[in-house]
This record gives structure tokens, C-alpha cells and sequence, in this order.
């Protein structure tokens, strides 16, 4: 097949010296023709005929040319290249409309690169680790939703049951901030993990091992695995580490390993340390998540099954409460995008809609640019181009314009996307610290090349159609005169302009309902004064912190200090601030309610130390507020939320009742008897969109000595403080007297409440921003689309607004035809969108708060923004109609 | 042209290369018009050869590496294109000629068996 090799090398080359080739090619064909005319005449034909004799034995010289051409090179090849090299030409010839084209879809193509690239990292790529499919994590699923929280029982039950499921593993769902004493103190992300958790994860090491199966229990050695960047960057990737000790929370720590570079988890993590406790507990408190790996050839829902058949047992032993809760597992990568998937998809829709309409903008503009070159292609037509030959120039030329705008779009992109990155909530799965793992890869190349060429094809075929259109000799003969523009072509204009309207409504009432939800959530009284209110917090690890007394004596010693500071009115501590963790617990009521046996219900828990009601300006509805002689040796107390006394306590007084809290979930919970002295103010401190959760608090100094250890091991304890001053003035002072008054213990992350309640609604308040923007451009096209058909209407109508004039329309007549007309189509396009929106809306009724998805102000004021634009863009070309001079109009051809 | 009653055959593509092929290994270097009349000398004008459509014939012959095309000058003195068979074009000659008579012997063998049947 050397043969086939040969020509297809010639084939190729034949592209590049193509002018050589043909000027040799008519030489040849020349001297032919010579030969052939000189027997011809000795045939004795006249002079005149052998001219044309010889022709015809040729069969034609441009014939046996394009003969030869179609021989000697890949026809489509090289047409294509012609092609392009034509369509290159006319763009350069039209540079203002080749500008205003690629532009428009830079943009659009630039936002979608953009959104897609965040897309891509976050719910595409495969998470980093061996087989990443395989890895799931178990969660809890209820009527009210689902958790991915796991209690020690629920972990012994999975690898008891879970036979499909190896290497389970325990690990903190949030990272630990713990105090890194070796040298100078600083705060590190350290998250708990059982012994299998690095061989779930296939981490690879750099030095020493990782975790023993011994070093899962309860009270076995304290040993740390440092993170490649941590051993790096603070002990200078000593590659003598291992053995060594380092300082956490002022405890010796042994390092048994360091885990190779490319390893990261979620959480991320600097260190990791053992998750220690007794598999026989039974402890209820779900405070950890698992995860596991699929057994080899076992799919994900034969081990759901699996689990879905030890239901009852567990049911029997207290793990599901009731048939309506489950134990499900979820692919690890679901689990960890759950919350930012829908919002993504959003964005991605909202911003392909923008596309579209860019898109819509810039298939005007090439029809308009079609009727102007009508006779181009008229002409192009008679000497033998086919339809099919046309249809390709059209969609060379547009699908040449829309690759322009993708390489444009696509730097434009790669910038946006970190703009986009750095206005966004932070709160967004996956994308690395300030966005550092969104990047253009593989697949975002290819979704923008993609889009590109889909764009080309289909704004393309719009005006391609159009050469297919009325006959050679009317396109001829239409260019001459300027009567009325073709109606098919007006009729495609105003579809696209009605398309246009009609995505613009779509787009703007999404974001319309968007806007309405977040100044609704804006407005929400979260039942607390969040003004001149910082936190800063503290953890507390450690042998000193094993008992509530000596929190609490900290905790009231601190309190003292900071009362001192100049500038601060008063401060509380507690480890569950507003927007923070919280437990919930049951509790029976003693007495009046359901006997002393079993539980009257499930609450949200917390412990404050006093002042804590003060501090965030919560009023005490009835009864009292706890005060200093509140404590260890003091009757036990506990205050209620209003919510609280209206589910259990209906119209009954809930003051002087008795409760116990946390009976029969383990040892750690262990309470005494507790009183109600008083009811407090709902707040909505959890999610701003959810009602009041029944709620019951008691003082810190009465705390089980249990949950205090568990508490603490978990969240920091943070430091409330209400303030005269800036809250920044006296942060510094505050930070000092804290230092001093814990021995040392690093302080950190001053925030204030306006922070934490802005940064609690931060992702709705991106949605807004984002889809706002979006919306915004997308008027302003729509603004451009309706000007330019319009424009061009009134040019093309030129003469025949004459001839209404010299019949007698006035100039307001005039006017009101040509507003007319576009308000009409602006309308039709208006009534398409609401109807698309109305059926839209439900997708967005999970974004909502305070607004329905049918809000019917959303739906009028739409409209009226959408017909003040669309009027404002008309008036323009309106107003040129009724100015035109009659006697110049009917001058026009 | 000698007569009109005689059938005129249309050439498959492979044919007309092995033909031109034969032509130049015989008689040597010639240029298109030459090989076209040629051509129909032999065949007695039993080939209806429109002379255009030799070319692709001449490109495809090259771009195989069989001929070779040159600038020269013929006797009356005008610039023409002479084509000659190269040694590539040599050995495929023997070869399609080989393949060409088995193909023809086949089936006038299948031609012979099919009258007797």
C-alpha cells in the first residue's frame, strides 16, 4: 500500500504549492489544446472552429481543470481551506462588524469557560485517590433530610452488617483547630481518623508508617502523621522527624509518619491524629462521619441492599429510631458536593442562557450582513457554486467567528473565573484555597471548543438558510431596488429579536426572585442585637481542661479581665455560638409530662457561661437569667426557648417543671435532675431561612464533665464580647488579656456578628450577585438586538416610509408604525418568557426564601422593565423614521 | 471516428492507468496529447477517450511515484510536459499486468463455464 502512502504525502503537499501546480497545469493544457487545433486543421476546418473543436475533445478546459484539482488533492480539504480563506477575507473587510461579533461571543463563550471551569472542578474531576468511585460514606436518612453524622454503635453496627463495605473509617466532618506549641505557638488543621483511614484513602508516605489498629483505642499513645506541606514548611522537612516529638496544645505528640505530597482529603488537614475511642461505647452523639470502600465486584446498590436488610436490627438496637429513618451510603464525591451541586447547575444554566442570547445578537448581525451580500452570493450562484457550496461558505464563516470568540473567550474566562472565585462565599467544595485547583484542563478545553463550533453551526444556519431562499434571478433583481425588505427575512429578524425578549424575562425574573429572597433574608430578625458584637476563639485541649470546673473557673477568671478592658460592656463564652455546632439531645420531662420513663423529645442543646443573654441582647421572656451563683454545688438549671414551651409545654407554664437531658445515650451524658427558671426569645442562629429549633440551654459551670471533654474536643471554646467601641479598637487588648489569662493559649479568627450573619447567607447573596450581573448583560443585548432590527428596518423601509409621508402620515404616525411594530414583537417575546419562566420558576423553589416562585410582583415588574428597555431602544430608529425628509426617502432606492 | 456502428467503450479507471503505464514503457517519454492519440490509434477508436480525462489519470500515476513528469521542448518547438515511466512505474506495470491477466483468465473462465451450463 506504499502507493496509497505516496499519494496521500503528495496529496498534502500538493495543498502548499497549489498556484505552481496550477499555472503548470494551464501551460500543459495549452500546449494540448496547440496540438489538437493544429489536426483540426488539417482536417481542413475553418480557423474559427477549431478553436471551439478542440475545446470539445478536451472535454472543456475548466472541466479537465477542476478534473484534475478533485484528482490531485482532498477535494474537501481543500475546499475547506478555500473556504477559509475566503471567509478570512470578508471578515477583514468588515472589521467593525467582525469586532462587534467576536466580542459579543467572547463574552458569552468567556462567562460559560468561566462558570464551567468551577463546574468542572467541583462536581467533574475525580476525586485524587485510588479508585475514587469506590469510596462511599454512610449517612442518615430521615423524612427531615439526611446527615452524614455517625455515633460510635452506628460504627460498630457497620462493621458488623456492612459486609460489602471495607476499611471503614471514622474521621472529624470538620477540622479540629488545634494549638501547633512547639516554638512559636500557631493554629493547625488536625483531623481525627481511625488507623484504616490512610489505606481507604491509598495515601502515599514520604517517611515512617501510619496509624497501628492498637493505636484506635481508648487511652493508647499519642501519635501524630504530619501532611508533606506542614512538615515542610514548619520543621523544614527534617528528615528525621519521625520519633521526634512535637508540641500540641502544650501535650507531647510522637510523629510516626509524613504522608507524600499529592495527598489531600477533605477536610484538609496539616496533621492528622488518632481517632481514640472505645468500640463498646454507647455513646449516642453522632459527632464524626465514615466512610469505606466497596468490595471488589459489589456495586453500590447491591451494598445498600445490604443495608437496607439490616434495618430491623438495627431498629432493635436503637440506632434508627423509627422505619422512616435509614442507614443509605453515597459516593464519597456526592457526599462532599451535595450542597454547592444545585447552585452550580444554576449558574451553568443562567450563564448558557447568556450564550444564547449573544448568540441570538450575533445572528442578527450576520442576517443583516446576508441581505447586503445578497447579490455576493447571487452572483457567486450563476457561476456555478451549488447550494451545498454556499451553505458550507456560511457556516465557515460563522463557525470562523465563533472559534475567534472562543480563543478570546477563553483568556477572558481563565480571568474571570478568579474574579468569579474571589467574590464568591469561600464555601464552595473542592476548588482549593483561593481556588487554586479551578484551572482549564482537558475538559474544559473541549467544552469550549464544543460550544464554539455548536455556536457557529446554529446562528450560522439562521442566515445560511437564507441563501437557500428565493431564486437566483430575484436575489439579482432585489438588489437593485430597496422595496421593503424580503418578508421571510423581516420574519426571521423578529424571531429572533421575540427569542431574545423571551430569554431576557426568563433570566431577569430568576434573578429577580433571587434579589427578593436575600433582602427577605436580609431582613430577617434573627432575635439577637448583632451590632458591636465580636467572637475570637480559643481551643482548649488537654489534661487541664478535663474537668467543667476548671472551664468554667478559666472561663469566669477571663470573663473578669476582659469586663476591665475600656471599651468592652460585657462577655460570655460558650462552644456553641450563634451559626456554630450545636447537639441535640433528648430529654424526658420529670413529673407532669409522660411518667419518668423514656424520652419526651429531642432538643438543641448548649451551655453558656452568664452574660451570654446579655452579650447578644436576647431577652428573657419570663422567669430569669442565669447568674454567677449558678454553679457546680448550685440546684441544676436550665432555660428554654419560647419555641421549646410552645411544643412541649402548651398552654401550661413550663417555670418550676423538672427536665433530664441526655438519659439513656451513654455515660458522657449523663445529667442530673434540672429546673426551668425561665424562657428566653427565639433566634434563628443556625440558617436564617429555618424557623426556631426548640432549644435548651444551661450553664456552663454546670456541665457534665463528659460533654465538657467531648465538647471541647471537637469546637473551640469562643469568646463572646459586646462592645462601647469598634470591635477592631479593643480586639488587640482583648487577645492579650486572654492570652495571659489561659497561660499562654493562642487566641485567633476575630470575627464580628455582622461578619457571621453576612457570611450565613453568603452563597445566597452570590447566586444574586452572580445571576444579577448575568441578567444585567443580558438586558443590555437585548437592548442592542431590538435597536439593530429596528435600525435596520427603517433603512430598509426607507422608501416606502416616503411614500406613506407624501400620502400625508404625519411624522408622529411614522413613529408610532415603527414602535409599534417592535413593541409587538417585544410583547409576543414577553408572554413566550413569562410562560417559560412560570414553568421554570419550580426549579428554583428550592433558592427561595420569603418569595414565591410565582411571586406575582416579580412577574409584572419584569414585563415593565423589559418594555421600558425595549421602548427606550425603539425610540431611537423612531425617531430617525419620523425626521426623514419625504422628498430624500422617496429618492432612495 | 472511423465509424460510428462500432461500439465505443468507456475505460475503467485501473485500465486506463495500465494502459498509459504499457504506453510509456514502450514507446518512451511522451506528453499528454501524444499518449492521448495514442491511445486511440491502438484502439482503433474502439475507446471513446474524451482526451480531458486523461489527465487525472497523469496526476494519480504520479502522485504514485510510477511517472515522472518534465518540462521540455518537442520537435516544432513548443514547451510541453513529457511523462516517462519510472522505475517504481516499472515493477507496478509487471505486477497490474499479472494481476490484470489472472483477473481476465478468471473470468473468462467463469464466462466459458456459464455458456455450457
Amino acid at each position: 500500500m506504499i502507493k496509497h502512502l505516496a499519494r496521500a504525502i503528495a496529496k498534502i503537499q500538493g495543498l502548499f504549492r497549489n498556484s505552481r501546480v496550477e499555472e503548470e497545469l494551464a501551460k500543459e493544457i495549452a500546449t494540448h489544446l496547440l496540438y489538437l487545433e493544429d489536426e483540426f486543421l488539417r482536417q481542413g476546418l475553418s480557423p474559427l472552429e477549431i478553436h471551439r473543436q478542440a475545446r470539445l475533445a478536451c472535454g472543456g478546459v475548466e472541466q479537465v481543470k477542476q478534473a484534475h484539482r478533485e484528482e490531485r488533492s482532498f477535494r474537501w480539504l481543500s475546499q475547506s481551506l478555500q473556504d477559509i480563506r475566503h471567509a478570512c477575507r470578508s471578515l477583514l473587510r468588515s472589521p467593525g462588524f467582525s469586532v462587534a461579533a467576536i466580542l459579543t461571543l467572547a463574552l458569552g463563550i468567556g462567562a460559560n469557560t468561566a462558570v464551567f471551569s468551577v463546574v468542572n472542578t467541583v462536581l467533574l474531576k475525580p476525586l485524587s485517590y485510588p479508585e475514587p468511585d469506590r469510596i462511599v460514606q454512610f449517612w442518615l436518612n430521615s423524612t427531615e433530610g439526611s446527615v452524614p453524622g455517625a455515633s460510635i454503635p452506628d460504627l460498630r453496627f457497620w462493621m458488623q452488617h456492612a459486609e460489602a463495605v471495607d476499611d471503614i473509617s471514622a474521621y472529624d466532618l470538620g477540622e479540629a483547630v488545634l494549638g501547633l506549641t512547639s516554638g512559636i505557638p500557631e493554629e493547625v488543621h488536625g483531623v481525627h481518623v481511625t488507623s484504616n483511614y490512610f489505606r481507604l484513602f491509598g495515601a502515599p508516605l514520604v517517611l515512617g508508617r501510619t496509624f497501628g489498629a492498637d493505636e484506635d483505642r481508648a487511652g493508647s499513645g499519642k501519635v501524630v502523621v504530619l501532611s508533606y506541606w506542614l512538615w515542610k514548611r514548619r520543621f523544614g522537612g527534617d528528615p528525621k522527624i519521625v520519633g521526634k516529638a512535637i508540641s500540641l496544645e502544650k501535650e507531647p505528640y510522637t510523629v510516626v509518619g509524613v504522608t507524600g505530597e499529592s495527598f489531600r482529603t477533605d477536610p484538609e488537614a496539616d496533621l492528622w491524629i488518632p481517632f481514640q475511642f472505645n468500640l463498646n461505647s454507647d455513646n449516642q452523639l453522632h459527632y464524626f462521619g465514615a466512610v469505606g470502600r466497596l468490595k471488589p465486584g459489589l456495586s453500590l446498590s447491591q451494598a445498600n441492599a445490604q443495608l437496607r436488610s439490616a434495618a430491623q436490627a438495627a431498629q432493635r438496637q436503637g440506632l434508627l429510631p423509627d422505619p422512616e429513618y435509614a442507614f443509605v451510603l453515597e459516593p464519597l464525591r456526592d457526599a462532599i458536593v451535595r450542597d454547592a451541586r444545585a447552585s452550580l447547575l444554576l449558574m451553568q444554566a443562567a450563564v448558557g442562557l447568556v450564550l444564547l442570547i449573544a448568540c441570538a445578537n450575533v445572528a442578527n448581525l450576520l442576517l443583516g450582513r446576508a441581505t447586503v451580500r445578497k447579490r455576493e452570493f447571487a452572483i457567486r450562484a450563476a457561476i456555478g457554486a451549488g447550494r451545498g457550496r454556499l451553505f458550507r461558505q456560511f457556516a465557515t464563516e460563522s463557525v470562523l467567528l465563533s472559534t475567534c470568540g472562543a480563543g478570546v473567550g477563553l483568556g477572558m474566562g481563565s480571568l474571570g473565573v478568579h474574579a468569579l472565585l474571589s467574590i464568591s462565599p469561600g464555601n464552595i467544595p473542592r476548588i482549593g484555597v483561593g481556588g487554586a485547583s479551578v484551572g482549564i484542563d482537558w475538559r474544559v478545553l473541549m467544552f469550549t471548543l464544543g460550544i464554539s463550533l455548536l455556536v457557529g453551526i446554529v446562528f450560522g444556519i439562521v442566515p445560511a438558510l437564507r441563501a437557500w431562499g428565493p431564486s437566483l434571478s430575484q436575489s439579482l433583481n432585489e438588489g437593485n431596488q430597496r422595496l421593503g425588505s424580503g418578508s421571510s427575512q423581516s420574519t426571521m429578524r423578529s424571531l429572533i429579536v421575540l427569542s431574545e425578549v423571551s430569554l431576557s424575562v426568563v433570566l431577569l425574573i430568576g434573578a429577580a426572585l433571587l434579589i427578593r429572597t436575600f433582602v427577605a433574608l436580609r431582613s430577617v430578625n434573627p432575635g439577637f442585637d448583632r451590632h458591636n458584637v465580636f467572637l475570637m476563639e480559643m481551643s482548649l485541649h488537654g489534661s487541664q481542661f478535663a474537668t467543667t470546673a476548671n472551664v468554667a473557673r478559666l472561663v469566669e477568671d477571663t470573663r473578669q479581665r476582659l469586663a476591665g478592658i475600656a471599651g468592652v460592656e460585657i462577655a460570655a463564652a460558650t462552644c456553641s455560638p450563634p451559626f456554630g455546632n450545636r447537639m441535640g439531645l433528648p430529654f424526658a420531662a420529670i413529673g407532669t409530662l409522660s411518667g419518668n420513663s423514656g424520652s419526651t423529645g429531642d432538643a438543641e442543646w448548649m451551655s453558656v457561661s452568664p452574660g451570654y443573654f446579655a452579650v447578644l441582647r436576647i431577652p428573657v421572656v419570663r422567669g430569669r437569667d442565669f447568674n454567677e451563683p449558678d454553679g457546680k454545688g448550685a440546684p441544676g438549671v436550665v432555660l428554654i426557648n419560647e419555641t421549646m414551651a410552645k411544643s412541649y409545654w402548651a398552654g401550661k407554664d413550663p417555670i418550676g417543671q423538672a427536665i433530664e437531658i441526655g438519659r439513656g445515650i451513654g455515660p458522657d451524658f449523663e445529667d442530673r435532675p434540672r429546673r426551668i427558671i425561665g424562657i428566653v426569645a427565639d433566634t434563628r442562629d443556625h440558617d436564617l431561612s429555618q424557623p426556631p429549633q426548640p432549644t435548651m440551654i444551661i450553664p456552663l459551670a454546670q456541665e457534665p464533665d463528659g460533654m465538657t471533654r467531648l465538647g471541647l474536643q471537637f469546637d473551640p471554646i469562643f469568646w463572646l464580647i459586646r462592645t462601647r467601641l469598634e470591635p477592631h479598637q479593643v480586639a488587640v487588648n482583648v487577645s492579650e488579656q486572654l492570652r495571659e489569662a489561659s497561660g499562654g493559649l493562642p487566641a485567633g479568627r476575630v470575627r464580628t456578628m455582622d461578619e457571621i450573619l453576612s457570611h450565613s447567607i453568603a452563597r445566597q447573596n452570590f447566586s444574586m450577585l452572580l445571576l444579577g450581573v448575568f441578567a444585567m448583560a443580558v438586558l443590555a443585548l437585548t437592548a442592542i438586538g431590538i435597536y439593530g432590527v429596528m435600525a435596520y428596518s427603517v433603512t430598509q423601509r426607507t422608501h416606502e416610509i416616503g411614500v406613506r409621508m407624501a400620502l400625508g402620515a404625519d411624522r408622529a404616525r411614522i413613529r408610532n408604525l415603527v414602535v409599534g411594530k417592535g413593541m409587538l414583537t417585544a410583547g409576543l417575546g414577553v408572554i413566550v418568557g413569562l410562560a417559560a419562566a412560570a414553568f421554570l420558576a419550580r426549579f428554583l423553589a428550592g433558592f427561595l426564601f420569603g418569595v414565591r416562585a410565582w411571586d406575582p410582583m416579580v412577574f409584572i415588574a419584569v414585563p415593565v422593565l423589559l418594555a421600558l428597555v425595549a421602548l427606550f431602544a425603539l425610540w431611537i430608529p423612531a425617531r430617525r423614521a419620523a425626521r426623514l425628509d419625504p422628498i430624500e426617502a422617496l429618492r432612495v432606492e | 471516428m472511423s465509424s460510428k456502428d462500432k461500439k465505443t467503450h468507456q475505460v475503467f479507471q485501473g485500465t486506463l492507468d495500465l494502459i498509459v503505464l504499457r504506453n510509456l514503457a514502450t514507446i518512451g517519454p511522451q506528453h499528454a496529447y501524444q499518449i492521448a492519440t495514442r491511445l486511440q490509434q491502438i484502439s482503433d477508436g474502439l475507446l471513446n477517450l474524451n482526451q480531458g480525462t486523461l489527465y487525472p489519470a497523469l496526476v494519480r500515476l504520479e502522485q504514485y511515484g510510477w511517472i515522472k513528469g518534465s518540462w521540455s521542448k518537442t520537435e516544432t518547438g513548443r514547451e510541453a510536459r513529457f511523462y516517462a515511466i519510472t522505475a517504481a512505474g516499472q515493477k507496478a506495470l509487471r505486477a497490474e499486468t499479472e494481476h490484470w491477466r489472472r483477473t481476465s483468465q478468471l473470468i473468462e473462465r467463469l464466462l466459458v463455464e456459464g455458456t455450457r451450463a
